[in-house]
């Protein structure tokens, strides 16, 4: 049983994670210890490369201020090690020992060929779990390819999901959908992978081994498109700002008044009740048009009138308003449409303020603050936090090999001097 | 004691629908948990309307194929839990599982007489993870969502596209998919806990709020640096970097070039590879494999600063040779000297063409009694110990109704076609299915 803190632990309170994880594993890293496992996050001597990743603070490069590392890495502790040397390994299998995750992102076979593969490491410890987040898998004639963000979403089928309409942008290119989420496919299924072991280890004590590829992931995560084959033998199309399909289909992206967009899904939908709702929604802006003619109760009317709903009326209400008013005024009457946002304009989203979703956190060693986004989910008796900043290169060395390894002050000095840590 | 599956022995209460919700339980089917669907027909979502049944199907509530990738491993009962008498049977239930998961709007539950307090009074160490659009809490939680309208709200759909166009976005729900991830990992989280505890909790995702911090690095870009996405070369396509604009991070990596898609050879529709060089050795390794013709050895792509300010050039040039190649056939010559490159593919490419998933066993074929032999998504994480697997096809509705309230509440065949009688398994006036009528012989 975990005895929980004042505070309150998070759920993973009591378990120990070392990650070995570059970028394809450091968000897998940060799920778990924004849920109070003690992550400890084992670097090369001189930093994991995903420091080198921008942006960084005040754009200036620096291996202790890239944004994207700091945000991939809250809630852990940091540790130098070279796996390379023989003090390293055995440094490594030591704190394995006592660990119950170890997360690694090397490719294929490297930590076999060092000898901390799952048979050597879980010897001294029959309940350690150990996840292998790679591009492909341990298996396979991919296996020691290389990946990346946009090689992935191109394998995965992100991209021949997502592009324009062909009088938006002609040629019909695949377009990657930003912001790193490969690494966050894979990330979300590691996680799963990991906590299931850990439910089936609190009935059994045993740990196991878990070989989980970010190409499956991705491959798995584009809603219907794999049925869409198997069933039906169909490739979708690409279209602006909505979902790919068989056959074109209505837009659902308008341009405000203010220049942003509001995604409003109206085709499709057009059945009687929800065109004289609309009509009344539209008619109290004074811009319903002829919408609320008694003739629109036809469902066969409607059908036909189908593009001058979508892209006279409805394009016309959203065109004489600011995106976020549409947005409020249209889910307050019941229509599931909402502002397309940049990230920035979340910071004003009154509903994330109540629910406390923005963090600050600190950065002593900067004597200032920021602001970080918080949790997915509230975890009503085992709260999400962060819980520190990432940490620097080798914050942690003295407190986890002198404080929790026992190894004396001058042996440390002398492993740093050999490049070990 | 040893375990074939992860989550053996535990039962799981799934009110979800449409997709989120049941893309969740179906992973925790897959890991070994029984779960059980309650579904009611007059109010379904997500087996109708089906634009994946097969052709020549006719289109019912058994027929969709989506329906079908999406609920594997799960049993299904019909109870029509606004009337008393299914309220009480959803309790029992309830009282014999460790985990309730739904998707509704915030406050449905809660209307049923099924709240996270009742919830506990019934089950005091029960896991409630509630699957909504906008949370249970904050002042937006009665708002509604589908994956589209929550990836716009949160700021993922803004971070997709080419500068000076409308946002592309993502072409599906990738919040359904992602939202229940969520789910199903707040439950396994949830389930350790209180194994770990033996306290059990509401878990309040949000389907809008889970999206936020997928885009942290654009938020860090404004709350550390002040900088906002709204501005010139952003979001850049496919390229780390656009051409013609100051050189900053767009959030997918190092801002190296080339990092673009291009035409394969024949030039149909999914033709397409991507080749990403993240270093001055990838892109010298990359020469060699195109046979170093002359352009690209000008020393002006020798560095990626300058392989940055010409890669309008440098992508037009490259995009010359791929023409000329088969998109696997580039593939195999980049990733064999080391280049970073892989095909853009389509959902047959990945079912037909992908090696690597092949060999992996990335579809396998499930029997549905009224689809047939599928193929069906599997895991991509493989536990040593505890596989994951797709054990049956989805639940045709109502199929383990009986079975259902046999086996876990002790009622026997009288009580079931009482049941069917008064409308708690099934409305009275709606045809039954002929599985539905041998649970009444």
């Amino acid at each position: 049983m975990i005895e929980e803190d004042e505070g309150g632990a998070g759920p993973l309170g009591g378990l120990r994670v070392l990650e070995l994880a570059d970028e394809k594993g450091q968000f897998c890293g940060k799920l778990m210890g924004d849920l109070g496992a003690d992550v400890v996050k084992i670097e090369p001597p001189g930093g994991e490369q995903a420091r080198r990743v921008g942006p960084f603070l005040d754009d200036i490069p620096h291996l202790e201020q890239s944004l994207s590392f700091w945000y991939y890495n809250t809630s852990k502790r940091g540790i130098t090690l070279d796996l390379g040397s023989d003090d390293g390994r055995q440094l490594f299998k030591r704190l394995a020992r006592d660990a119950d995750i170890v997360l690694e992102t090397f490719q294929p076979g490297h930590l076999d060929g060092l000898g901390l593969d799952y048979a050597a490491l879980s010897a001294d410890n029959a309940g350690l779990i150990m996840c292998s987040l790679t591009s492909f898998g341990q298996s396979g004639p991919w296996r020691d390819y290389l990946g990346s963000d946009l090689l992935h979403m191109a394998a995965g089928g992100q991209m021949a999901s997502c592009g324009y309409d062909e009088s938006d942008v002609a040629g019909g290119e695949p377009i990657a959908p930003g912001g790193g989420n490969a690494w966050h496919m894979g990330g979300h299924f590691a996680y799963m992978g990991i906590l299931a072991a850990l439910v089936s280890r609190t009935f059994t004590g045993a740990g196991q081994y878990i070989d989980c590829s970010i190409h499956e992931a991705c491959a798995l995560t584009t809603e219907s498109a794999i049925a869409n084959y198997v069933y039906r033998g169909e490739t979708l199309i690409r279209q602006t700002g909505r979902h790919h399909a068989a056959q074109p289909g209505p837009r659902t992206q308008f341009r405000a008044k203010d220049g942003k967009y509001v995604t409003a899904l109206v085709g499709g939908r057009l059945n009687p009740k929800y065109v004289a709702d609309l009509a009344a929604f539209l008619d109290s802006y004074g811009m319903a048009g002829d919408l609320l003619d008694a003739k629109y109760q036809d469902p066969k009317v409607i059908a036909e009138a189908t593009s001058h709903i979508i892209d006279d009326l409805v394009a016309g209400f959203i065109a004489s308003l600011p995106a976020e008013e549409v947005y409020h005024a249209a889910q307050d009457r019941g229509f599931t449409w909402a502002a397309v946002r940049a990230p920035e304009d979340l910071l004003d989203d009154a509903h994330l303020g109540d629910r406390g979703f923005w963090k600050e956190v600190a950065h002593p060693e900067l004597g200032r603050s920021f602001i970080y986004p918080g949790e997915a989910a509230i975890y009503g008796g085992s709260p999400w936090r962060i819980s520190r900043r990432a940490p620097l290169i080798g914050e942690h060395n003295a407190e986890i090999f002198s404080g929790e390894l026992g190894i004396p002050a001058e042996e440390l000095a002398a492993l740093a001097k050999s490049g070990v840590i | 004691m040893s375990r074939r599956r992860a989550l053996e022995g535990i039962r799981i209460i799934d009110f979800s629908w449409v997709r989120a919700g049941p893309w969740a339980t179906r992973w925790l089917g897959a890991l070994g948990a029984e779960i059980i669907k309650i579904e009611w027909p007059e109010n379904e979502r997500g087996r109708l309307p089906s634009s994946t049944t097969p052709q020549g199907l006719e289109t019912n509530l058994n027929t969709s194929g989506n329906f079908n990738d999406t609920n594997v491993n799960k049993k299904s009962i019909t109870l029509n839990v606004r009337s008393p008498k299914g309220l009480a049977i959803a309790k029992r239930l309830i009282a014999v599982s460790d985990v309730v998961i739904e998707n509704f709007s915030s406050r449905v539950l809660q209307k049923w007489g099924l709240g996270y307090d009742e919830l506990q009074r019934i089950k005091p160490d029960i896991v409630y993870v509630s699957m909504s659009g906008y949370g249970h809490t904050g002042r937006n939680h009665h708002y509604t969502t589908f994956g589209p309208v929550a990836q716009a709200a949160s700021g993922l759909t803004f971070l997709s596209g080419l500068p000076g166009k409308p946002p592309a976005g993502w072409g599906w729900s990738y919040m359904d998919d992602t939202g229940g991830m969520y789910g199903a990992m707040c439950a396994l989280t949830g389930l350790y806990h209180r194994n770990a505890t033996g306290k059990g909790q509401h878990i309040d995702q949000s389907q809008m709020v889970s999206a936020v911090p997928l885009n942290g690095p654009a938020l860090l870009d404004f709350t550390v640096n002040g900088r906002g996405s709204r501005r010139t070369g952003f979001p850049p396509g496919n390229r780390a970097h656009w051409p013609g604009t100051p050189v900053l991070d767009n959030y997918r990596g190092p801002t190296v070039a080339p990092h673009n898609a291009y035409r394969t050879h024949p030039g149909d529709y999914n033709d397409w590879c991507v080749i990403v060089c993240h270093t001055d050795a990838e892109w010298s390794t990359l020469v060699d494999v195109m046979g170093a013709p002359a352009w690209a050895r000008d020393e002006k792509f020798a560095t990626v600063s300058g392989r940055l300010e010409h890669q309008q050039e440098l992508d037009e040039r490259l995009e010359t040779w791929t023409a000329t190649l088969d998109k696997y056939e580039l593939t195999e010559r980049c990733q064999a000297a080391g280049v970073r490159a892989l095909p853009v593919q389509s959902a047959e490419d990945r079912v037909e063409n992908d090696p690597q998933l092949r060999e992996r066993g990335m579809y396998r074929e499930l029997e549905h009694p009224a689809l047939g032999r599928h193929k069906v998504q599997n895991a991509p994480f493989k536990l040593s110990q505890t596989p994951a697997f797709n054990h049956a096809a989805s639940p045709l509705i109502g199929e383990h109704t009986r079975e259902v309230v046999e086996s876990l509440l002790g009622m026997g065949p009288e009580d079931v076609r009482a049941g069917f009688e008064d409308g708690t398994f099934w409305p009275p006036k709606r045809a039954r299915f002929p599985y539905q009528e041998d649970m009444l012989r």
